[in-house]
């Protein structure tokens, strides 16, 4: 059995596979998830294991801590639905970060989450704004440091396109002229939205305790980190301006928000003040 | 209601964090976060055991009994409270009482903002399904068509689950 072991964001991997094909593909897989966040190291002890087992018929076991996560050919899905393991496994375990499941752009200098699971636009709004010249932080992820500041986690953005069979395709940020986040800044705005048909917006503010409790919902390290996670999500919100509101179309919703933000008297305030 | 009850606030199994107007408080045993407003949180730190009811109206409360009783009332429904203590409005529902304190006190009304914390850092995969008919679509880049029991669509085969 061959194996690489890998830190990325102070957790450590291991990956185990007796087929050297299988192992190098599974770890130049988890660098493109990590966004090349990935020193490999001599020696470890891990906080994950992911095994990968082939079978006279060429499917792949994927294993992960002694669990069975898939049986399948090990083709363009299987990596995949590794990559996303990988990251989830970073996110879960990382001590000096917190991995908030949201959408994170750059606007004047402060960061704008958006908070959602899967499937709830994240992704599309962010990629519309990117176009009206927001700052690319990432479409999956905001990583917030001890100080509450967003890190960049800037991986292609997974477009889902829905012209004909609904796919998943990887959009360089690159390639709509977007700038890409280099340095931490901090959080100005975080918006909870979801698509509604006839949507009016009629954005709802939080205050910063009902914020910082509604982030615990997407804080992917909550259970295993908690008192880092409260003190994190603390600093975060204390001073960004949290509201809530059903949305159009990202399209139409992106031009909108983002001039809704530089018309506010109060928002705009903020941007200059704290 | 008893006004001469001395509640007790739970500290085992919490986790808190103080915000300049607000508590966080996160309960270990039951994966749920609660966010107390100021007169909340000022209710749930003095309820030492050694405080009444009515003393607590006294310093908290401007006096007002039904004002201490409302979060005593939120704060024993979530589990912030050693014990349960005793509460009813003399017939009255609790929005009445909201009603009643709101137009008669200075003091904001105690709330507590409450959710449950998410099972486990899979819910944040994009695989995840009740159904087989989940692992098509929008699921199109999952390893199978077929939903696991763990709520993946990673199942090598249509599955039954206990």
């Amino acid at each position: 059995m061959k194996s690489i072991c890998f830190e990325s964001y102070g957790v450590k991997v291991q990956l185990e596979s007796s087929s050297q094909v299988i192992l190098q593909t599974a770890f130049q897989t988890a660098q493109r998830a990590l966004l090349g966040q990935t020193a490999e190291i001599d020696r470890c002890i891990p906080d994950g294991i992911f095994r990968f087992e082939l079978d006279g018929d060429g499917d792949c076991t994927l294993i992960q801590n002694e669990e069975v996560m898939t049986t399948a050919s090990p083709d363009r899905k299987f990596w995949r639905f590794f990559d996303g393991l990988v990251r989830i496994l970073v996110a879960d375990f990382t001590k000096p970060f917190v991995f908030i499941h949201a959408g994170a752009i750059g606007w004047r200098g402060k960061a704008f989450l958006f908070p959602a699971n899967s499937f709830n636009g994240k992704t599309t709004l962010v990629y519309e704004m990117l176009k009206l010249g927001a700052v690319y932080y990432s479409d999956e992820y905001a990583v917030l440091d001890a100080d509450g500041l967003v890190h960049p986690f800037a991986r292609p953005l997974s477009v889902r396109t829905r012209i004909g069979e609904i796919r998943e395709i990887d959009v360089d940020p690159n390639s709509l002229s977007a700038e890409i986040g280099k340095i931490p800044i901090p959080v100005g705005v975080v918006l909870f939205t979801k698509f509604e048909e006839s949507a009016v917006w009629s954005p709802n503010y939080l205050s910063p305790g009902v914020g910082a409790v509604r982030l615990i919902e997407f804080a992917i390290s909550v259970k295993r980190n908690t008192e880092f996670v409260l003190s994190v999500l603390n600093r975060a919100v204390s001073n960004a301006y949290i509201l809530e509101s059903p949305r159009s179309e990202a399209k139409d919703f992106a031009a909108f928000f983002l001039e809704f933000i530089d018309n506010s008297t109060f928002l705009t305030k903020m941007m200059l003040n704290k | 209601m008893n006004s001469s009850q001395f509640p007790i606030a739970r500290k085992s199994g919490l986790v808190v964090q103080e915000m300049p107007d607000e508590v966080l408080v996160y309960d270990l045993d039951s994966d749920k976060a609660h966010c107390l407003n100021q007169t909340a949180a000022n209710v749930w730190k003095a309820c030492d055991g050694n405080t009444s009811i009515a003393e607590l109206a006294r310093t908290f409360g401007g006096g007002n009994e039904d004002l201490i009783w409302l979060a005593i009332d939120q704060l024993s429904e979530n589990d912030l409270l050693e014990g349960k203590l005793s509460s009813s409005f003399k017939g009255q529902s609790r929005r009445e009482v909201i009603k009643k304190i709101g137009l008669a006190s200075m003091i904001a009304i105690p709330v507590i903002a409450s959710l449950a914390a998410p099972q486990s850092a899979l819910a944040a995969q994009s695989c995840r399904c009740q159904n087989n008919s989940q692992c098509s679509g929008p699921n199109i880049n999952c390893p199978t068509t077929f939903c696991s029991c763990s709520g993946l669509c990673n199942a090598p085969g249509p599955v039954v689950c206990p």
